[in-house]
């Protein structure tokens, strides 16, 4: 039965990889003029780099929740208890708020990219390695961090809208919402890079995630160095969820509903497959849920606003459905 | 494997202190003592899960801490009650497991063929598909056993085994470890509240007290009157059941 379930997870992968295929395609394609050749490249530079945007995020944030889901050994942390979110939100309100919505930091975005990404680069690396250590590897100190930081960024970030001038403010809030639009290739460049060495350089802690699973006794009983590589897999996530924030916004709750739903889906405690399925569920939420904005509420409504809203409700679900 | 001087402190404060003993190979050797003597620390620190503060654990005439952590597993098992899986995962999948020092996440035919014995040995063939979370204590306890089994170590170290179990089950699992002991030649380190049942299976006893080693020795020179209402400050009475000391506590 074991391979019998296993062959169905892969056909479940397969059905997933077509119908994120079909939304791909749709998205493509929906309302383009393709008798003429100029209208046609046209409507591919618009929504190229969108689409990538939207595959990248999805990637890295439903594979780095399912990752850190299971280094918690919880099923109900998202992670935005890291607090990329609120590091981004004030990172982006500090530059409005020091140097105005017209210097050159809030108006490159390559430029505002880079800043982000060192910014949560050294503050992750610091919180996730450092502090992680200080705490004897105990990951619950570790949320607490997270969570008491995200309010303590929160409050800088309120207190300086509170005085901001209202336009200013105005510029500001549009930047504050994830969206697709406007994503630069170099910005993708980046971030499939920097992912893609990040899968590289963890390939054999993630090759452990299976038995990490079993708890902390029993990795150990298996020959696992436990705490070397929870260690190393936190500071992974957080450069995945980093790197998603930083080229779309705060968008890592949408982790929480993925991860969930791969896990139902799935039913299996293999992570290669928890990963891909997340990421894929990731992948068709974020195209469909575009397309929908995109021609449905002709923009009225961004995509993020759809995630936090069915997220919210999915999150009270779970909550409820644990109790019982 | 022999343990001396070993010693850890949790804020200044020696939990074991200057323990050392030998562990005789082949056979079962129960750890008992009141709460708190740190009988449970000293198994911590034999099977590496707790780091010790001084002393050494020699194992083949190496350190343990000096041992490849993936080396080891194939050496000695650990078992402890902190097991709750969040994942989705039946009992053939738990068992593999015990294959994974040997050949990470991939097992290989002849893993198969241990992960088969293991669940034939315990009696599980009938659970194999099933989910863990699915399963009563007893049977949990069993699949755990059985992948301590496939991962065909030497030694084998239970941290209380019989908690949570009622008597049936309890006195399962001390007949399995006796087969464990008898059959397969593994010597078996159990930490034990349960007198009689340490009194009764087991080869030798180890009593703490207060993290120190109130006494070391075969199963007839522990299990005294005087020892025994020594250690937890309790009247006892021994009786004589198939030739084996047994307590009475009131």
């Amino acid at each position: 039965m074991t391979t019998r379930a296993q062959r169905k997870n892969v056909q479940k992968l397969v059905i997933l990889a077509l119908l994120t295929l079909i939304a791909v395609v749709a998205y493509m394609t929906i309302d383009v003029n393709f008798s003429k050749p100029r209208f046609l490249r046209f409507a591919m530079e618009l929504r190229t780099p969108k689409l990538l945007a939207m595959l990248i995020a999805a990637f890295a944030i439903g594979a780095a929740s399912i990752v850190f889901q299971s280094v918690i050994n919880n099923t109900i942390v998202t992670p935005c208890l890291l607090g990329m979110n609120a590091l981004y939100t004030l990172i982006h309100t500090l530059v409005y708020f020091v140097f105005g919505s017209a210097s050159i930091l809030a108006r490159n975005t390559n430029l505002a990219f880079a800043v982000d990404l060192v910014i949560m680069g050294t503050v992750a690396t610091f919180i996730y390695g450092y502090l992680f250590k200080k705490t004897n590897y105990n990951v619950l100190y570790v949320l607490l961090i997270g969570t008491v930081l995200s309010s303590f960024f929160g409050s800088i970030q309120s207190t300086m809208i509170r005085v901001m001038d209202p336009n200013e403010y105005e510029e500001l809030l549009l930047n504050l919402v994830a969206s697709f639009d406007n994503v630069q290739s170099e910005i993708i460049l980046a971030c499939v890079l920097i992912l893609t060495a990040t899968i590289v350089l963890l390939r054999k802690d993630i090759a452990l995630l299976d038995v990490i699973t079993l708890g902390k006794h029993q990795a150990i009983n298996l020959g696992v160095d436990y705490d070397r590589t929870i260690r190393r897999l936190l500071i992974g996530v957080t450069v995945c969820i980093a790197v998603a924030t930083a080229m779309v916004g705060p968008i890592s709750f949408l982790g929480l509903i993925l991860a969930n739903l791969a896990r139902q889906l799935m039913k299996t405690y293999r992570h290669t497959h928890l990963m891909l399925a997340s990421a894929m569920i990731g992948m068709m939420v974020l195209v469909a849920g575009q397309c929908l904005v995109e021609h449905v509420f002709s923009y009225a409504i961004p995509v993020s606003v759809f995630i936090t809203i069915g997220g919210g409700v999915y999150f009270l679900f779970l909550l409820l459905r644990q109790k019982r | 494997m022999k343990v001396s001087n070993l010693l850890k402190k949790y804020d200044g404060k020696a939990v074991v202190d200057s323990v050392s003993f030998e562990i005789p190979k082949g056979k079962v050797i129960s750890l008992i003592g009141p709460n708190g003597a740190g009988k449970s620390t000293v198994m911590g620190m034999i099977s590496r899960l707790i780091a010790k503060d001084a002393g050494m654990i020699d194992f083949d005439s190496k350190d343990i801490s000096k041992w490849k952590s993936r080396e080891l597993a194939k050496r000695l098992a650990i078992l402890t009650q902190q097991n709750n899986v969040q994942m989705k995962l039946t009992v053939r999948e738990l068992v593999a497991f015990g294959r994974f020092p040997y050949t990470g996440s991939h097992p290989t035919q002849a893993d198969q063929k241990i992960i088969d014995q293991a669940i034939a040995y315990m009696e599980l063939g009938e659970f194999e598909d099933r989910f863990i979370d699915e399963l009563s204590g007893g049977q949990r306890q069993r699949a755990y056993i059985a992948m301590v089994i496939a991962q065909d170590t030497e030694y084998i170290l239970l941290d209380e085994p019989t908690n949570n179990l009622d008597i049936y089950h309890a006195t399962n699992m001390m007949k399995i470890v006796r087969r464990l002991c008898d059959e397969l030649g593994k010597t078996v380190i159990l930490v034990l509240h349960e007198i009689n049942y340490a009194a009764f299976y087991s080869d030798y006893i180890c009593a703490f007290k207060d993290g120190r080693i109130a006494k070391f020795g075969p199963v007839s020179e522990v299990m005294t009157k005087e020892t025994l209402s020594e250690i937890y400050k309790v009247d006892f009475e021994i009786l004589q059941v198939e030739g084996k000391p047994l307590t009475i506590y009131y």
